[in-house]
């Protein structure tokens, strides 16, 4: 029998100044199975929590009830009384008399009548409360950073440096990202490589990190905690361990025509290549598409010149598997290519490019050792355009969003073009300039003042080519909507940025949502910008969103920081308000037909299929199940569920039925 | 008896995280509104069975308030979603059985939005009070009481 | 002996199936569902307008399914229900060979559930003109007026579940109306716990009815409550854009659109 203690309190005079608390405290002492029942000035203060003390162990209570504030702000208080004096603390609950009566009616019968209604509803639920135990999950101190652009070399950095391991998987022959292909960098004009590559270094050298270049993660199962990552490491054909590096191979490689991928096309590679000359690992890989010998049976003419007979033909992509705790996305963005923007010629002329191929061009390290020359004759192009959202902010072409950061580096594009090219003139088309970050507003003025950059604002119809010059017709906004026309030598398109490729199947894979634009969807919007709605996932720079490369920075170590925090015990704890599929004797062992129809329903991918086995190992029936460790407790599975076979702890249908039938009783 | 006001009994649905916290802003703004209305916490609008409010109407509710977080603003990001499909099917198979849905009020209420509690709350009093006791389903409710108080 | 009837003995003779459930002769006149392990019982089936009862129903029964290898005599709505059975995971594919009989009367057969589901997409869910008016009538009706019709009809229910028993998609092991704790649904068959009953089962059935009809066909005192599913399809129709069992598809209830359009949450 349910033995019920009910403890009003007068919160001073908050509730009792428009509720009769004595009387509430009265005909609760009249409800079935409440075997005590008082008021009191001050539940939360100390007397009045040892009053709750002493109650259940006096009284041998089963259930307690407190008719206080709203348990928003006292329920842990309260719980934890209970905890002290041997009750299971969620045997506790509170009937909300302050917020939700004292403080929003008028003194009068109802009000004291309400809360009376109030206190039974309570009782009546607490009577059907289950002694809960938190909900522990051991968990693996290793974390999976996907990515190694400049957001996954900083999470697996500060990981790394907070005494837990990573493992890192970069789809690429070396770490860096698209940072690495950068020139300089806005709003300080220091060069990209420079701050980069001592992280990059520091990421191969760290003994708590393990790098997985040429690999890329196939396949993830379990749930925060107990993730078991496969990964495929790609043939390198050539063996690390051996390798000095000294790319002599790379120099004698008869395939030297290969578009180079890091510097966007306008430079070229071998099929056995070091991406760029700082790479980590800076050690080849055989690119086996290209390669002579893989083509043809014939060549070998690299593993002929290794002086440490490091090359290996036949090596096969190797398949591992890691347990890790936590997993950070960080595998970036890329933008939009040839044939997006046929009105700008994209494709079909040589001098139209993108940002990113500009960066090269500017880049010390790039093709043209840092010289702005044009690729079709190699000129130096004496007026150059650049247009803004090349595809963002176009609804039309399919993207709404804006790509954020393109605003700000046109900017320093137009400012190191007029650098290095003192006498050249250099034009901005832009719709609005958007710098807002720190020293951002000022660098754009910077280019407009003193390096006395074009901007004009309007958007560019046509590109098209006249006696060797691409003429650029626009219109000036600004200017009445005047009709512009330049004769360019270059122009370059701020063209949008996008997901990457593969972001849709990798989403699948790891089980995290995405948008309708395949960037990967954060937890909340607001305020939990770095998790997913996945447990244990954590999301890190621009595959979440376009950002640049602070924004990316601060977001990567906040990923990093909510991985230290989960790595900082070695089991996980959670409030067990979550749901469960329920379990009966054989034959039937649940309720559950397995009709699944509630995995859909589930925002954390936590309903898994649980096979029910005889002893011979034969599948007698397949049912749901809830993984604890991902389950949040939101319940909208236990409302789907026709056959009512799942619950939720704390709000279970017996429970919720009850303060429905209790709070309509008529007295 | 016949004098007495018609006090209407209201049970109210809410979600923990948007529409008990507004409720509970409510109360820290001091802002009055009529206590007819009983607040049933749940941890989203996605739990909300829909057979609670029948039974609602079965123990005698003259009408039921179910809110939640605003679309996009759900604590568990879908949970409002699902409830607002299910709202959506359910109203209009209670609307086709000559079940008053206008004694059902659906919204959305967030944390932040205290006023907008006591409002709704004093808007779905006021226009249950004009509807007048939920006699119809009542009788309907009362059928087998009665039917034993016969025999 | 004709198409269908010739298939089945084949599957039978062959050793493809082990079983085949289809319709055949019964008393007066009507029609009943037989079960048959021997070619030669085959050319007892029959197939025309009277085939109304569903015998997906059987498909999820245990005594069946220990059964090994059914071929199943399909009308559309047949087919229709092995698809949303299908997706539901209550049928494996390797256990049912669908022979399936069009509304033109075409024999197809169906080894697997791709090319079911294909024929079943290819076909749309809709209300016969007659139901339509019954449900027009219906909502033209006052408030009052549609409440007194539906108290009417369905206080004469006696809860005998035939409903249930011939709905292939009422394969729950425990129905919840048979949940004592806590009780949902009154046990007697007052008007109250008629309403709560049938408005549960309606609900239970929204986005996964195919619309078949056997429910109300069962009901021995032709309370017209399969009007609540038609209704149902109708409304998601307009408010979700289509319906249709479908392998692939989500379930309508178990699924959703952030921009869902409605006019009454304030």
């Amino acid at each position: 029998m349910a033995r019920i203690g009910v403890f009003v309190c007068h919160c001073g005079e908050n509730i009792s100044a428009t509720v009769e608390c004595d009387k509430v405290a009265q005909a609760a002492a009249g409800f079935p199975g409440v075997v005590h029942s008082i008021d009191y000035k001050y539940m939360c203060s100390d007397p009045g929590q040892n009053m709750i003390r002493e109650a259940i162990r006096e009284k041998n209570l089963t259930g307690v009830v407190v008719a206080s504030c709203s348990p928003r702000m006292h329920e842990p208080t309260f719980r934890q009384a209970c905890s002290e004096a041997g009750l299971n603390p969620f045997l506790c609950e509170m009937a909300n008399l302050r917020e939700h009566c004292s403080w929003v009616h008028e003194k009068g019968e109802a009000t004291t009548k309400k809360a009376i209604d109030l206190v039974r509803m309570m009782v009546e639920k607490v009577k059907r409360n289950q002694p809960l135990y938190p909900i522990r999950v051991p968990v693996t101190k290793t974390a999976l950073v996907v990515g190694g652009g400049i957001a996954g070399i900083q999470a697996a950095l500060d990981i790394a440096n907070g005494g837990n391991k990573v493992i890192m998987v970069e789809r690429e022959p070396s770490i860096g990202g698209h940072m690495s292909q950068l020139s300089e960098t806005f709003p300080t004009l220091d060069c990209s490589q420079c701050i980069l590559t001592p992280r990059m270094v520091e990421v191969a050298q760290h003994p708590n990190i393990t790098l997985y270049t040429y690999a890329e993660l196939i396949g993830l199962d379990g749930f925060i905690g107990n993730f078991k990552a496969k990964i495929r490491k790609k043939a390198k054909s050539v063996d690390e361990k051996i390798c000095t590096g000294c790319a002599l191979c790379t120099t004698k490689c008869p395939q030297k025509k290969i578009p180079s991928e890091f510097n966007e096309g306008l430079g070229k590679r071998t099929a056995i290549y070091v991406p760029f000359p700082q790479a980590v690992p800076n050690k080849p890989v055989i690119d086996k598409d290209h390669c002579t010998y893989y083509k043809t049976g014939k060549c070998k003419i690299c593993e002929k010149v290794c002086p440490a007979q490091a090359i290996r033909f036949d090596q096969p992509d190797e398949i591992v598997e890691v347990a890790v705790g936590a997993v950070v996305i960080a595998t970036g963005f890329t933008i939009h290519q040839t044939g997006f923007f046929p009105e700008y010629g994209y494709g079909r002329y040589p001098d139209v490019l993108t940002g990113l191929q500009f960066e090269r061009l500017a880049s010390a390290s790039g093709p043209t050792l840092g010289e702005i020359r044009r690729p079709s004759d190699g000129k130096i192009p004496e007026t150059i355009v650049f247009i803004s959202c090349a595809g963002s902010r176009d609804p039309a072409k399919g993207i709404e969003y804006c790509s954020k950061i393109c605003c700000m580096y046109i900017a320093k594009h137009a400012m190191l073009y007029q650098h290095k090219v003192h006498h050249g003139k250099s034009y901005v088309f832009y719709m609005d300039i958007r710098a807002g970050g720190k020293m951002y507003e000022e660098f754009v003025r910077r280019a407009i003042t003193e390096d006395q950059v074009n901007y004009v604002r309007g958007r560019v119809s046509k590109i098209y080519e006249r006696d060797g010059k691409l003429i650029v017709k626009g219109v000036d906004t600004l200017m009445g909507a005047e009709a512009v026309e330049i004769e360019a030598d270059m122009v370059v398109l701020a063209t949008a940025g996008i997901a990457n490729p593969g972001a849709e199947e990798l989403a699948q894979t790891l089980h995290v949502s995405y948008d309708g634009h395949h960037f990967f969807s954060e937890a909340h919007p607001k305020l939990r910008p770095v998790e997913t709605n996945t447990a244990g996932i954590f999301l890190a720079g621009a595959c979440q969103a376009l950002k640049d490369i602070p924004e990316s920075v601060a977001q990567a170590s906040g990923a990093a920081g909510k991985v230290n925090i989960l790595f900082s015990k070695s089991e996980l704890t959670r409030e067990p308000l979550i749901a469960v599929v329920n379990r009966s004797a054989p034959p039937e062992y649940s309720t559950c037909v397995g009709c699944f129809l509630c995995q859909p329903a589930c925002p954390y991918q936590a309903i898994e299929k649980e096979e029910i086995k005889d002893r011979s190992g034969k599948v007698i029936k397949t049912v749901a199940r809830v993984n604890p460790g991902l389950c949040q407790g939101c319940g909208t599975c236990v409302a789907f569920c026709r056959s009512k076979s799942i619950d939720i702890q704390g709000y279970t249908h017996e429970q919720v039925l009850a303060e429905v039938m209790a709070v309509l009783e008529n007295d | 008896m016949e004098n007495k006001i018609f006090e209407p009994k209201i049970v109210a649905f809410v979600c923990n995280w948007c529409t008990y916290a507004g409720a509970d802003l409510t109360g820290t703004s001091r802002i009055k509104y009529a206590p007819n209305v009983k607040i049933v916490r749940f941890p989203c609008t996605g739990r909300i069975d829909f057979m609670l409010l029948l039974k609602a109407f079965g123990e005698g509710a003259d009408g039921i308030i179910v809110s939640g977080c605003h679309p996009n603003d759900c604590h568990y990001t879908s949970g409002n979603f699902h409830a607002r499909r299910r709202w959506i099917s359910f109203r209009s198979l209670l609307d086709f059985l000559g079940i008053d849905t206008g004694r059902i009020t659906f919204s959305w209420v967030s944390a932040a939005e205290g006023a907008k509690w006591a409002a709704l709350v004093n808007d779905t009093v006021s226009r249950i009070k004009e509807l007048g006791p939920y006699t119809d389903y009542e009788k309907v409710a009362r059928y087998y009481e009665e039917e034993v108080n016969h025999e | 002996m004709n198409e269908y009837q010739t298939i089945a003995a084949g599957l039978l003779s062959s050793g493809t199936a082990a079983m085949v459930i289809g319709y055949s002769e019964g008393s007066a006149k009507r029609v009943r569902p037989v079960f048959f392990t021997r070619p030669e019982e085959a050319s007892t089936l029959v197939f025309d307008s009277r085939c109304v009862q569903n015998i997906a129903v059987y498909l999820t029964k245990k005594e069946i399914r220990t059964e090994g290898k059914i071929a199943i005599i399909a009308s559309l709505p047949v087919m229709r229900s092995i698809i949303q059975l299908a997706s539901e995971h209550q049928l494996s594919e390797e256990k049912i060979i669908v022979i399936g009989i069009t509304p033109s009367g075409e024999v197809k057969q169906f080894n697997g559930f791709d090319a079911l589901d294909a024929y079943v997409s290819s076909t749309t869910i809709e209300i016969e003109a007659r139901y339509r008016e019954k449900i027009e009538q219906v909502e033209k009706m006052t408030l009052t007026e549609r409440w007194n019709f539906w108290k009417n009809e369905l206080s004469a229910c006696f809860k005998c579940y035939a409903c249930r028993a011939a709905c292939p998609m009422c394969y729950c092991t425990r129905c919840t109306v048979e949940m004592n704790q806590p009780q949902w649904i009154p046990v007697p068959s007052h008007t109250l716990g008629n309403f709560e009953w049938h408005i549960m089962r309606a609900m239970h059935l929204a986005g996964r009815c195919v619309d078949c009809n056997a429910c109300a066909e069962a009901c021995p005192l032709g309370i017209p409550f399969n009007l609540l599913t038609k209704q149902m399809i109708l409304q998601f129709k307009k408010d979700f854009g289509g319906y249709n069992p479908s392998l692939k598809g989500l379930n309508i209830l178990s699924s959703y659109l952030p921009d869902d359009k409605e006019n009454f949450i304030q």
